[in-house]
């Protein structure tokens, strides 16, 4: 009898070191863990490309909102002297458009639209994207269908066009932009993640998890999205990219940021008629876009080698 | 046998492969030398990541080469070097003189293609047959490992496992290969099955005459389907010899304790003893013999140096300074 | 499989429905008033209200509505344009034809030349060609379509004289609108191809093609690549539909009258007709292309394919 209780007692004070032992060893190994966020920002951090981009992105944000204060031409400034002056001339680094405003001031102040729509748009679409497309693919039969009918009329409208169509009876501006681009690209983020968990649907894992008796949202959680994702991490990081491209061309088309506001891609949209004698106007503008968007795709190249080691070396 | 002469048909001779991984290098095969005669077999027996999979691979050099840091030594087929080979002239021998059954069927079938045209393909291939002629072949093929040739245009994921590692072995046998490499062909199977399929291996084997290289962990199917044997550890051979060398006279600790794991009905004891501990890390070998940190014989003398390979008897050799 | 094409059209009728109805509904909330658009600014108040009176958008929401459907669904009628007086229909169809000509032929010159470079630069990996092909198609998917459009122009009409600037009198004049429209698609399709077959190339059954003794081009392309395909037709497929209205802006900036830029112009215009004409046009174009890529996917994976055929065998029970 003694001798029972005591092996009990043993195998108490053998848990609890164990436990202990598992709590230290992973308070050590906090941030080692793959797929981790701090293991993604550390692998980050060791990407030089990775931190080009964040340093463009940081700078462009700094010089952004200080512009008003250390450029020496406001953005709105008209000076008729100097239209369509070229880089370098009277001081004007990168020239002026054809009402003489400084178009490297402009440039500037208008890198907080482009930026701050492609993270915003993107975070909105994913939110919806990922559990919509998961469910129907997970689920199937009637679930899907319905899911994916509902997406099929979002769908039914290339991107663009739903963007457009949204940004029309929303009004214009700046948040409203937003909207508009997070929703247009929900159908397509979905209906990605639903073909990839479709074949991830089908390995074993799966059927193992579901037979140790994992709940379904957990299965769906843990097992099926860590898996089916990693070709969707492209998608999102040149998400994020597209859809600040996808903003200076609603610009472009009259559709997003209005003038007199700077925004890189109504800039565009107005140097346009003045390609033929005074390319600067066109090209600078288009340089500081390919900038932001090469940033944002530098990071997310490295966000999706940290998650998904295999796509590297 | 790990002379420098080498053997008519298959011999290894100082083979290393190393890998490398997030910056470290594994030490997955560190000389290993062995012979394989036309027509008998070999087991290769070792724990999981003693290097076993390495070894057959490099044979057919198809490691996977994103993670292949170095690949060293001689493997003699018919006297020709197959790694010294320019990879085009190396090609035919694959699939046609000597081709492999992987581990586990499940990931080893294409799952876009249907079963005929898997097996088909290397018909077509070697054999010079047209597609049509290679079809009835690939039927015939099904047929002998026991799967009805009406099923021949059916996807894998339509066939259950076991069927799935038949499949698996047509693809293999298909060409008659003079070398079959069976890397662990049951593990993934369950125990009814197995059986089924080692048969089927053993009785094709015979029929066509094949020489094989058995991978596996596990000592009674050694028992029964090995001409000889060699026992792997930490990628080095630490003892080799024929079938009866080795379970009439196991003399490696390491071997002995394989054996002290078995069950045995002849004898009566109480509790099987596994061999303590675990493998070594494969980035950080330590130094002298790789076994000496589990060995309830070592010496100090056991952590320095190179470990030299005894001859004990003809044939049967053994990497041990203990003994 | 047969029988699932024939649901999937059948299910494409409610879908394009609820397009028509809620582009409808989106249009009726825009504001502007299309009467007074059509007037022009000049018209005085009486006049305007008579042609609204006339045009019918004095009467409720939902008669509307409901005329409009029964027109367009039971008709195919689309309405007549309210600032140009012509019949949506007939303009959708001359316009049609040169918004898919441009669409195909940016799609093909993607797939062309995208999957091929994608497999070699995933087959290459890590070597100096790979990081070439992943620098360059990093710098064109970061360029935006209409900028690339005006360099384009830029060089190649302006400074060379090698291409016409706008027109789409003959294949020359497409030159410059499917460059600048694939170029950042061409990048997207080929560094999906690398990423897809990363994942597969290292599978188990690409070594037991390489283990039989096929050659490896045969085992890339025979093998690999059919297993690699879901996610890049998926993405064909969206960039194909995202064309169909890309090609909005390619068309205005090279002066081609496709749906795209009768589209913009009706927005612009306010021209609810014709507004809701185009995009239903191209709702039902695109739709009718993801039925496609769907297909596409029963033919490349067998396992979806059965679960195709499985839906069908339940559907016959």
């Amino acid at each position: 009898m003694a001798e029972v209780k005591n092996t009990t007692i043993n195998t108490e004070i053998d848990i609890e070191a164990l436990m202990a032992e598992e709590k230290r060893e992973r308070k050590a190994n906090r941030g080692k863990k793959p797929g981790s966020f701090l293991y993604i920002c550390r692998r980050v951090w060791h990407t030089p490309t990775a931190m080009v981009g964040v340093g463009i992105i940081v700078i462009m944000y700094i010089l952004s909102y200080s512009s008003p204060f250390i450029c020496k031409f406001p953005f709105a400034k008209v000076d008729i002297m100097h239209k369509y002056a070229l880089p370098g001339v009277a001081g004007h680094l990168l020239g002026c458009d054809e009402l003489g405003r400084d178009i490297l001031s402009r440039c500037l102040y208008g890198a907080r639209y482009t930026m701050s729509i492609g993270i915003f748009s993107t975070a909105f679409t994913q939110v919806l994207a990922i559990p919509l497309g998961a469910i129907a693919g997970f689920f199937g039969g009637i679930v899907d269908t319905l899911i994916m009918r509902f997406l099929d009329v979002f769908q039914a409208f290339p991107q663009i066009l739903l963007a457009i169509a949204i940004a029309c009876v929303l009004g214009i501006g700046f948040n409203k932009i937003i909207i508009a681009l997070g929703i247009s690209g929900i159908a397509g983020s979905a209906r990605m993640m639903r073909a990839q968990i479709l074949s991830v649907r089908e390995q074993e894992y799966v059927e193992a998890a579901t037979s140790i008796g994992c709940s379904t949202p957990r299965i769906i959680a843990k097992h099926i999205v860590p898996n089916a994702i990693s070709p969707l991490i492209i998608t999102m990081a040149m998400g994020v990219a597209g859809a600040g491209l996808a903003a200076s061309s609603l610009s472009f088309l009259g559709f997003g940021v209005q003038p007199p506001n700077p925004e890189w891609g109504n800039m565009l949209a107005n140097a346009r008629n003045y390609v033929r004698d005074y390319p600067h106007m066109v090209v600078i503008p288009g340089i500081f876009i390919m900038a932001t968007v090469l940033s944002y795709n530098m990071i997310g190249d490295a966000v999706r080698d940290a998650l998904d080691p295999r796509l590297k070396d | 046998m790990a002379d420098n002469k080498i053997c008519d048909f298959l011999s290894v001779r100082d083979l290393e492969v190393e890998y490398s991984s997030g910056g470290e290098v594994i030490h997955a095969v560190n000389g290993v030398s062995f012979d394989v005669e036309s027509g008998k077999t070999l087991g290769l027996v070792g724990e999981t990541g003693a290097g076993k999979t390495t070894i057959a691979k490099s044979i057919l050099r198809i490691l996977p080469d994103h993670a292949t840091k170095a690949v060293r030594g001689q493997i003699f087929y018919k006297g020709q070097d197959l790694l010294a080979m320019p990879l085009d002239e190396m090609r035919p021998f694959r699939g046609s003189q000597i081709s492999m059954i992987f581990q586990d069927p499940m990931t080893a079938l294409n799952p876009t293609k249907v079963v005929a045209d898997q097996i088909s393909e290397g018909l077509v291939l070697h054999q010079g047959l047209d597609k049509a002629a290679a079809r009835v072949e690939a039927n015939k093929m099904l047929e002998m490992v026991g799967i009805s040739s009406d099923r021949a245009d059916e996807y894998p994921h339509q066939f259950s496992g076991g069927m799935k590692q038949r499949v698996v072995i047509a693809i293999a046998l298909a060409c008659n290969p003079l070398l079959l490499i069976a890397d662990e062909p049951t593990t993934a199977l369950d125990v009814t099955i197995q059986a089924q399929v080692l048969d089927l291996i053993a009785d094709l084997k015979a029929k066509l005459n094949t020489a094989m290289i058995l991978i596996t962990h596990d000592l009674g199917v050694v028992a029964d389907q090995c001409d000889s044997v060699a026992i792997v550890y930490a990628g080095q051979i630490v003892e080799s010899g024929s079938k009866e060398q080795i379970f009439d006279h196991p003399t490696h600790p390491y071997t002995i304790g394989l054996f002290g794991s078995l069950p045995d009905i002849s004898k009566d004891v109480d509790r099987l003893s596994p061999v303590e501990g675990l493998p070594p890390d494969p980035t950080n070998l330590p130094a002298g013999c790789k076994f000496h940190p589990r060995c309830p014989k070592a010496t100090e003398a056991c952590a320095q140096g190179e470990i030299p390979n005894k001859e004990l008897a003809p044939g049967h050799f053994c990497r041990c300074i203990n003994i | 499989m047969i029988r699932y094409i024939i649901r999937r059209l059948l299910a494409l009728i409610p879908v394009l429905i609820i397009v028509a109805l809620a582009i409808f509904t989106l249009m009726y909330f825009v504001p502007g008033d299309p009467a007074t658009i059509a007037l022009g600014d000049t018209a005085d108040q009486a006049t305007i209200l008579a042609a609204r009176e006339a045009m019918g958008l004095n009467r409720p929401y939902i008669v509307r509505l409901a005329e409009y459907l029964e027109k367009l669904f039971l008709h195919f009628d689309f309405g007549v344009s309210y600032t140009y007086g012509t019949v949506v229909g007939d303009e959708l169809m001359n316009r049609f034809p040169h918004t898919l000509t441009l669409a195909i032929c940016c799609t093909l010159f993607t797939v062309i030349f995208g999957i091929p470079l994608g497999v070699r630069s995933a087959v290459k990996a890590g070597k100096f060609e790979d990081e070439v092909t992943r620098f360059l198609t990093l710098l064109f998917s970061c360029m935006p379509g209409f900028w690339l459009a005006l360099l384009l122009v830029l060089l190649f009409a302006l400074k060379l004289k090698w291409f016409p600037s706008s027109g789409y009198k003959s294949a020359k004049y497409f030159v410059l609108p499917v460059l600048s429209n694939s170029l950042g698609s061409l990048a997207g399709i080929t560094r999906q191809t690398r990423a897809s077959m990363l994942e597969v190339i290292r599978s188990d059954y690409v070594v037991t093609a390489r283990s039989k003794g096929l050659p490896e081009r045969k085992v890339i392309y025979g093998h690999a690549l059919p297993n690699a395909l879901i996610p890049i037709v998926t993405n064909i497929g969206t960039r194909f539909g995202f064309m169909l209205g890309g090609t909005t802006i390619t068309e205005t900036i090279f002066s081609i009258p496709g749906i795209g830029s009768y589209m913009i112009t009706s927005i612009n215009s306010r021209d609810y007709n014709a507004v809701q004409g185009s995009i239903i046009y191209l709702a039902f174009m695109f739709s009718f292309m993801m039925l496609v890529v769907d297909c596409v996917y029963a033919f490349i994976d067998p396992r979806i394919k059965a679960q195709y055929t499985r839906k069908k065998r339940k559907a016959a029970e």
